[in-house]
């Protein structure tokens, strides 16, 4: 009876193990491939973070931005546009693509003039050219918060959970918060989700509830430590 | 009487949700006005002051003597004179061809980038355009901006040259670091406060200081000549006294600061500079202050390889739309009212109670942040939404207990209180620290997060303790246990 539970509870932990090392190998694939499209094809920023175009037109009033967005629409089919409202009249708008040529800067102007009755040229409308902003740049203002953090999150966990090993809770915390964002930027790569204003708060998010799952998992196996020891 | 208590708190509840979401509203003059106080949005949110810097393609016409110095005192001669003179004009450009490079359009952007932090700038995008070396700014809009638009594009050259023959003595090079001042003025008849900008020279910047100051100082020849009247043919020895003084000229982008020469050998390697005094006018105080500390920060972080114009700087709004903020906020209250309704349904009366205290929580938690100035970011969006997650878990979780209980009853609920407290925070234990040390940082996006989170999660563990507390143990105690 007791030797078909022992074998019963091994081949449990065999299955259990099977299954870390398929989600170990899914993990794996996943980073290596993010890598690689990171390495060669690079990450998808959004529009706010890429080369540019930009263009700005007076209308010399109040506007609605979906009216801007429709003729956008008509003019650049496709393309990615940003349209914002231009100082405190709020009565210039500014239109951001990829590309602004200039048969889609006439289009949009000869729409505007109808639309708003100005007299807008497409000679006295200049184009600027947006330059794009680093990944690294964007990231830079984090990595001090999240070094500090961190490093607090870790001097705690080493005391806390000494009973289950200073140096493996350290390295179990670590490995997990590393490999958690990059599956996530993985994911990222591989889906090419765009890198814009939300991916820090989710970046963010993730370390967060990753470190919530760490806890947790860390609570657990004390809790099944000090059970153990009082139960001897 | 437990009943009525119960009305009360519910009521209460939906009085402050009311005030949240929907405001108080007043009459003033033929207008109602809103009187609870509006969010402070971020600049992801709000708009950001965008400024253009353009490398500056402009020269200067620079008069030169035969032998190749500068002349200042020639600008209002004509050609004419000029020739006449043997002065040649020059064109020169303030960005000679050979600065105009890659590398040095990297370096004015790492020292715009330095500025702007130096400066108190809490957000920022700094991009550069490698090939045409335009530089684009954008920072939030507030009472500095101008002030900080003003200094970021400046080169901050600082040289001391030699009055006369314009020699550079002295550049950017030279100084180790620049810090501002401010101590008591007793000069003569005014007492007041005085501001310095106090230039501090490196090793080699000390030596050089020390003997610009043992050269250009204040010297007195004395000349001996000999007059003979002619008619008593007596000869009459003079003494002249000719004082010459040798001068420095201070400057800081071309700008004449000072010109001065020096009393005494300056061994210490430091130099300090008077900005202004003010006797009891603080403004008047401030503004030296102010003047000085940019003037430092600038100074501070060497000047610019490239000299840029402000080409053009504007206030553009965020691509964020009112009606883009209302749709997420839409969706958040959808999930929120459907896990509300997953509560209902698991915890039956008890889930009703618990939902209406989560409501509760939630509406002081938007009051909250309205008037603890917590600036909105979209950080700080996905806070708000993982503080009403905690809070779902932590009522979801002590519901689950309570639902295990076969009796409920004051004692039990304490127990069950304390320790879903105590599991639920020793959890967040991480997070709290992450979230504290988030307040703390000078980062706008990241702050705005990390003030969300503190005051979600300290409410959370204050509203938890009484309110939700309380309505469920009226609620158990009336027999709506389960």
């Amino acid at each position: 009876m007791e030797e078909n539970k022992e074998s019963k509870i091994k081949k449990e932990k065999m299955k259990l193990s099977k299954k870390t090392k398929i989600i170990i190998t899914i993990i794996a694939i996943i980073i290596l491939i993010g890598i690689a499209i990171t390495c060669t094809i690079g990450l998808n920023f959004d529009l706010r973070y890429r080369d540019s175009k930009r263009m700005e037109l007076y209308l010399e009033q109040d506007f609605n931005i979906s009216d801007i967005k429709q003729m956008t629409d008509e003019v650049m089919k496709d393309k990615k546009i940003i349209i914002q409202k231009v100082e405190v009249y709020e009565d210039t708008v500014s239109i951001t693509a990829e590309d602004i040529t200039d048969e889609e800067k006439q289009s949009l102007i000869d729409k505007v003039n109808e639309k708003y009755g100005t007299t807008l040229s497409a000679e006295s409308t200049q184009i600027e050219n947006i330059p794009n902003t680093r990944g690294r740049d964007i990231v830079k203002p984090y990595v001090v918060p999240f070094g500090i953090a961190s490093l607090i999150i870790l001097v705690y966990m080493a005391i806390r959970y000494r009973k289950l090993g200073v140096i493996k809770t350290l390295l179990k915390t670590v490995l997990i918060l590393i490999v958690v964002q990059m599956v996530l930027l993985s994911i990222m790569a591989i889906t090419r989700i765009p890198i814009g204003i939300v991916t820090i708060p989710l970046v963010i998010n993730v370390y967060l509830l990753t470190l919530i799952g760490l806890t947790t998992y860390f609570e657990k196996q004390l809790t099944n430590k000090i059970n153990k020891e009082t139960s001897k | 009487m437990r009943k009525l208590k119960l009305l009360t708190i519910i009521l209460g509840i939906v009085l402050v949700t009311m005030v949240a979401f929907f405001g108080v509203y007043v009459q003033v003059q033929n207008r109602m006005e809103d009187k609870v106080k509006d969010y402070s949005y971020a600049m992801d949110l709000k708009g950001a002051r965008n400024i253009r810097l353009t490398v500056d393609d402009s020269s200067n016409t620079v008069i030169k003597d035969s032998e190749g110095n500068e002349v200042s005192d020639a600008e209002n001669l004509t050609d004419e004179e000029l020739a006449e003179k043997g002065y040649t004009k020059e064109e020169t450009k303030k960005n000679s061809d050979e600065v105009l490079n890659e590398e040095n359009y990297k370096k004015s952007k790492s020292i715009i980038e330095k500025r702007l932090q130096e400066l108190g700038v809490d957000n920022y995008i700094v991009s550069l355009d490698e090939v045409s070396g335009d530089i684009i700014i954008e920072i939030p809009e507030n009472n500095n901006t101008d002030s900080v638009v003003s200094n970021v594009g400046t080169t901050g050259k600082f040289e001391i040259i030699d009055s006369e023959t314009k020699e550079v003595l002295m550049d950017n090079n030279d100084i180790k670091r620049v810090r501002v001042m401010y101590g008591a003025n007793n000069t003569g008849t005014s007492t007041g406060t005085a501001v310095y900008m106090d230039i501090e020279f490196n090793k080699e910047g000390t030596e050089k200081l020390k003997n610009i100051s043992n050269t250009y100082v204040e010297t007195n020849t004395t000349n001996n000549t000999n007059t003979t009247n002619e008619t008593s043919e007596t000869t009459t020895e003079n003494t002249e006294e000719e004082t010459t003084t040798k001068e420095i000229t201070m400057q800081i982008d071309g700008e004449e600061i000072m010109t001065t020469s020096f009393d005494e050998t300056i061994e210490t390697g430091r130099l300090q500079l008077s900005v202004g005094s003010a006797t009891t006018d603080s403004d008047t105080l401030n503004g030296y202050i102010n003047q000085a500390s940019s003037m430092a920060i600038i100074l501070d972080n060497g000047n610019m390889p490239v000299a840029y114009t402000v080409a053009s700087n504007e206030y553009i709004l965020s691509d964020v739309t009112e009606s883009e903020l209302n749709i997420i906020l839409y969706v958040m209250l959808a999930i929120v009212a459907i896990s509300l309704i997953v509560l209902i349904i698991r915890y039956k009366s008890q889930g009703i109670i618990s939902a209406f205290s989560f409501i509760g929580l939630a509406s002081i938690f938007v009051l909250l942040l309205r008037y603890t100035n917590v600036v909105i970011s979209i950080e700080s969006i996905f806070g708000i939404a993982v503080v009403l997650i905690l809070n779902y878990i932590f009522v979801n979780k002590l519901l689950s207990k309570l639902k295990k209980e076969e009796t409920v009853n004051k004692g039990i609920i304490t127990n069950i209180f304390k320790e879903t407290y105590k599991e639920f925070f020793i959890k967040i234990i991480p997070v709290c620290i992450a979230v504290i040390t988030f307040c703390f940082i000078k980062w706008e996006p990241i702050s705005s997060f990390g003030m969300v989170m503190f005051w979600g999660i300290l409410l959370i563990a204050l509203y938890n303790i009484s309110i939700t507390n309380l309505l469920v143990r009226i609620n158990a105690s009336k027999g709506g246990k389960k």
